[in-house]
C-alpha cells in the first residue's frame, strides 16, 4: 500500500498555511497522502503512536506555539524510530540563526514560505519528487535553503 | 667599578677616618720617642759635663792644697795652710757628688773608687810631707822621698783624672754619634708624615664636601617629590598613612585629613579616631580587615565608607604594603583613594549600559517582529492575490482587475521595504567576522544576482582587478550588489547602462572630508555609471534612511539601499562618498583601510 502514494505530513499552527498547503497538494494532483497538525504537541503524539505510519516527508514550521518546530526537531532525531524521516523546514523567516539551528539539528531542507500560490505549488511538487537520498548525501550549508 | 663605588660609600670615609687616627697616633708615637731620645741625651750631656767639673774641682783642690803646702814649707807661714783644711773638705764633696754621679756607671765607680784610694794616699804622704815639714826637717832623707812619693801620687792622680776625662769624652762623642743619626731622619720623617696626612685630610674633605653636594640635590629632590606627592594626593584624591607596626602609631598626609572633611592635622593620627568615621554598616567590615592588617602585617585591597561631619557618605579604598627601613624598622605604606566620582560613575554606568542592553532587546524583537510577524500577514495576503489572480480572473470586472493590481504593487513595495529594512538592521559588525575575501568573486556573484535586469537593460559592466582584503565578505557582496542596482535603476531613458568599476590607492592626505584616521592607505573603488546622476547638493543627503530624490512612482526604491552601503563602509572603517552632476551620471568611490 505505502509504496503507492508518498505520505506528506505537515505540522503549522497558522490555519492559511495549513489551507494553502492541502490546496496546493490537491491542485497538484500527485499520489500523495497529506495530513496536518495544529502544533507540535499534536504532531508529537500522532508520531509516537506505537502503530502510526511514519510520513515520508515531515514539513514543520518553526513558530508554534507550546512546542516549537526546532523542539519537534530535536526529539525526532534522538528517537531511532525516526531516523529515516524527512525533516523541510517550512517557515516565514529565513533568518541565518534558525537556517543554521535547524541545519546543525539534522532538517534536510529548509523552505522559506513564498508569498506566491503558484510558486508554493511549484515548491512542493520539486520537494516531494526530491532525490532525498541524493539530496542528502551532499548536503551542506549552502544547498540546505532552498533557492528557486 | 669597584674602586669608585667603594670610593663614595660611607665606608670609604670611615677607612679614611680611621687610617688617619692611626698615622697620627704613630706620628705621635715617634714624637714622643725622638723628644725622649733628645731628653736622654741631654741628660747625659749634662752628667758628663758635671763629671768634668767635679774632676777638675777636684784635681785644683789637690793642686790647691799643694801649692799651699809648698808656700808653708818654703814661707813657714801658717796663713798658707788654710786651703788646705777647705780642700780637704771639698774633696770629700767631690768625691762623693763623683760617686753620685756615676752610680749607674760601673767603670767610673772602679776609677773613683781607685782615684779615692790614691787621693787618700796623696793625703797621707801630705800630711806625712806637713808633718815633716812643721818639725823642721826638710832637709832629712825622708822628707825628700816623702815629698818624691807626694809628687808621684800626685801625677798619678791627675793621669788617672785625665783618663777619667777622656774616657768620658769618648763615651759621649760614641753616644753623640748615635743619637745625631737617629735625630737626623726625625724632621723629615715627621714633615713627611705631616704631608701624608694632609693629603688624607684633603682627600676626605673633597670626599665629604662632595657627599654633601649630593646629599643637598638629593633632599631638593626629595622636596620636590614630598610637593609633588602632596600635589598628586590632591589631585586624584588619595591620602597616605604609614602605620610604625613595633611602636604601633600611625602617621596620617595632610590630604587623609581633607578626604575626612578635616583640616589637615587637625587630631591625633590614631586608628580609634579614623574608625570613629567609618559607615556604620562597614564598620564591622573595616575592623576585621584592621584586625587581618595587624595580623598579617599585610593590607589587601579593601572598599569602605565614610561618613564625613557634614554628613556627606564617601566611598574609600585602601591598600597596604610593609616596609623594613636601612634601620631594620618595619612599618606599613598605606593609600587611601577616595573613589566616590568612580563608584558613581560607574553606576552611571551600569544604568546605561541596562538601559542599552534593554534598547538592543527591543530591536532585536523589533527585527523579529519585522521579520515574521510583519511579513506573515503580507506574504498571505500576497498569497491570496495570487490566487484570486490565478481563480478567479474571470470574475472580475475591469475594474476589479486594476484594483486587484493595485493591491498587488502595494504589497509588493510593503515587502520590498520589509526586507530593506531587515536587510539594514541586520548589518552589524558583530554578526560575522572579518576575513581575507577575494573581492572579484564577491562582484561576480553581486553581478550574477543582478543578471536578470543586466540582460533587461542591456548594460556593461567593466571592473579592474580588485586585490583580496579582509572584510566581511557577505556584506562587501552587498555594498557591490546595492551600488550596481542604484546604477541600473537611474540608468537614462533609452540609454544602456554602462557601469565602470575601478580600483586604485589613496593616501589619506588626498581623502576628501577626513581629517584624522589611524590608517595611513585606502583601497579605492569606484562605481562610475552613465545614469541620470543627481545635483551633487545631494551628495550626502543620498546616504540617510528612506531619502529619496524621486517620485516612487518614477523610480521604485525605498530608500535604504544607500544607507546600507554607508553602513557596511563604516563598518569596515572606511568612507563612501558620491559625486554626480544631474543628466551626467555619478560616482560612488568607497575608500577601505589598508590594513598590514
Amino acid at each position: 500500500m505505502r509504496e503507492e502514494y508518498t505520505y506528506v505530513v505537515l505540522a503549522d499552527d497558522d490555519e492559511d498555511d495549513r489551507l494553502f498547503f492541502t490546496d496546493a497538494f490537491e491542485e497538484l494532483k500527485m499520489q500523495t497522502k497529506v495530513d496536518v497538525y495544529k502544533d507540535g504537541i499534536e504532531l508529537m503524539n500522532a508520531l509516537n503512536q506505537s502503530d502510526s505510519i511514519l510520513p515520508n516527508i515531515l514539513f514543520l514550521d518553526l513558530n508554534m506555539p507550546m512546542k516549537s518546530g526546532l523542539e519537534c526537531l530535536k526529539e525526532i532525531k534522538m528517537n531511532p524510530r525516526f531516523k529515516n524521516l524527512s525533516i523541510a523546514i517550512y517557515s516565514t523567516s529565513a533568518s541565518e540563526e534558525d537556517i543554521e539551528d535547524t541545519f546543525v539539528n539534522g532538517a534536510n531542507i529548509y523552505i522559506k514560505k513564498p508569498n506566491d500560490f503558484k510558486i508554493l505549488k511549484k515548491i512542493l511538487a520539486d520537494v516531494v519528487t526530491m532525490n532525498w537520498q541524493y539530496h542528502t548525501s551532499g548536503l551542506n550549508k549552502d544547498n540546505f535553503l532552498l533557492r528557486l | 667599578m669597584l674602586l669608585k663605588s667603594l670610593y663614595n660609600s660611607e665606608r670609604f670615609l670611615k677607612i679614611i677616618f680611621g687610617l688617619s687616627l692611626f698615622i697620627v697616633l704613630v706620628m705621635g708615637g715617634f714624637a714622643y720617642k725622638y723628644v725622649k731620645e733628645l731628653s736622654e741625651s741631654f741628660d747625659e750631656v749634662q752628667d758628663a759635663y758635671q763629671l768634668h767639673i767635679e774632676l777638675e774641682k777636684l784635681l785644683s783642690a789637690l793642686k790647691d792644697a799643694e801649692s799651699g803646702k809648698r808656700a808653708y814649707i818654703i814661707s813657714k807661714d801658717s796663713t798658707f795652710l788654710e786651703p788646705l783644711l777647705v780642700s780637704g773638705s771639698e774633696l770629700d764633696n767631690s768625691l762623693k757628688r763623683l760617686k753620685d754621679l756615676t752610680k749607674d756607671q760601673p767603670e767610673h765607680q772602679e776609677n773613683i773608687a781607685e782615684l779615692e784610694l790614691k787621693i787618700d794616699n796623696s793625703l797621707k804622704i801630705f800630711e806625712k810631707t806637713l808633718q815633716l815639714a812643721q818639725n823642721n826637717e826638710v832637709e832629712s832623707a825622708e822628707f825628700i822621698s816623702a815629698f818624691r812619693e807626694g809628687r808621684q801620687t800626685m801625677n798619678s792622680v791627675r793621669f788617672k783624672v785625665l783618663e777619667m776625662t777622656t774616657h768620658e769624652n769618648e763615651l759621649l762623642g760614641s753616644k753623640k754619634a748615635r743619637s745625631s743619626r737617629s735625630l737626623s731622619n726625625a724632621p723629615m720623617f715627621v714633615y713627611y708624615i705631616l704631608i701624608i696626612s694632609l693629603l688624607i685630610l684633603l682627600l676626605t674633605y673633597l670626599q665629604i664636601s662632595k657627599n654633601l653636594k649630593i646629599l643637598k640635590e638629593k633632599n631638593e629632590l626629595l622636596e620636590t617629590f614630598k610637593e609633588s606627592t602632596t600635589q598628586s594626593e590632591i589631585i586624584s584624591k588619595h591620602g597616605n598613612w604609614i602605620w610604625h607596626i613595633e611602636d604601633n602609631t600611625f602617621e596620617y598626609s595632610d590630604n587623609l585629613y581633607r578626604l575626612l572633611g578635616e583640616e589637615p592635622q587637625s587630631f591625633e593620627p590614631t586608628l580609634e579616631n579614623f574608625i570613629a568615621f567609618t559607615h556604620p554598616d562597614d564598620l564591622d567590615k573595616l575592623m576585621e580587615q584592621v584586625n587581618k592588617m595587624m595580623e598579617n602585617e599585610d593590607l589587601p585591597f579593601i572598599h569602605y565608607r565614610i561618613i564625613q561631619k557634614n554628613g556627606t557618605i564617601k566611598h574609600f579604598k585602601a591598600y597596604g604594603k610593609v616596609l623594613i627601613d636601612s634601620d631594620g624598622h618595619k612599618k606599613l605604606l598605606g593609600t587611601t583613594a577616595d573613589i566616590t566620582d568612580e563608584i558613581v560613575n560607574y553606576r552611571l554606568i551600569e544604568e546605561r549600559n541596562l538601559e542599552l542592553e534593554r534598547n538592543n532587546k527591543e530591536l532585536a524583537s523589533f527585527n523579529y517582529v519585522a521579520s515574521h510577524d510583519l511579513q506573515e500577514p503580507l506574504r498571505k495576503i500576497q498569497t491570496f492575490i495570487s490566487r484570486l489572480e490565478e481563480k478567479e480572473q474571470d470574475n472580475l470586472s475591469s475594474n476589479g482587475k486594476v484594483y486587484i493590481q493595485r493591491i498587488k504593487s502595494s504589497s509588493g513595495r510593503m515587502r520590498s521595504l520589509i526586507d530593506d529594512l531587515l536587510q539594514f538592521s541586520r548589518t552589524n559588525k558583530s554578526e560575522e567576522a572579518f576575513e581575507d575575501s577575494n573581492l572579484n568573486i564577491l562582484l561576480e556573484t553581486a553581478k550574477h544576482d543582478l543578471a536578470e535586469i543586466i540582460s533587461d537593460k542591456r548594460a556593461r559592466i567593466s571592473s579592474d582587478s580588485i586585490p583580496s582584503m579582509k572584510v566581511i565578505p557577505f556584506q562587501i557582496k552587498q555594498l557591490f550588489l546595492n551600488l550596481m542596482s542604484n546604477s541600473l535603476k537611474y540608468s537614462r531613458e533609452n540609454v544602456a547602462p554602462v557601469i565602470t568599476i575601478s580600483y586604485s590607492q589613496t593616501d589619506i592626505s588626498d581623502l576628501p572630508k577626513v581629517k584624522f584616521s589611524k590608517h595611513n592607505r585606502y583601497h579605492t573603488i569606484t562605481v562610475k555609471d552613465n545614469g541620470i546622476g543627481f545635483d551633487q547638493e545631494y551628495a550626502e543627503q543620498i546616504f540617510t534612511l528612506f531619502s529619496r530624490l524621486h517620485n516612487k512612482n518614477e523610480y521604485s526604491g525605498t530608500g535604504i539601499g544607500l544607507s546600507i552601503c554607508k553602513k557596511i563602509v563604516e563598518n569596515h572603517q572606511g568612507y563612501i562618498i558620491a559625486e554626480s552632476h544631474l543628466n551626467q551620471g555619478a560616482t560612488f568611490t568607497v575608500y577601505l583601510p589598508i590594513t598590514s
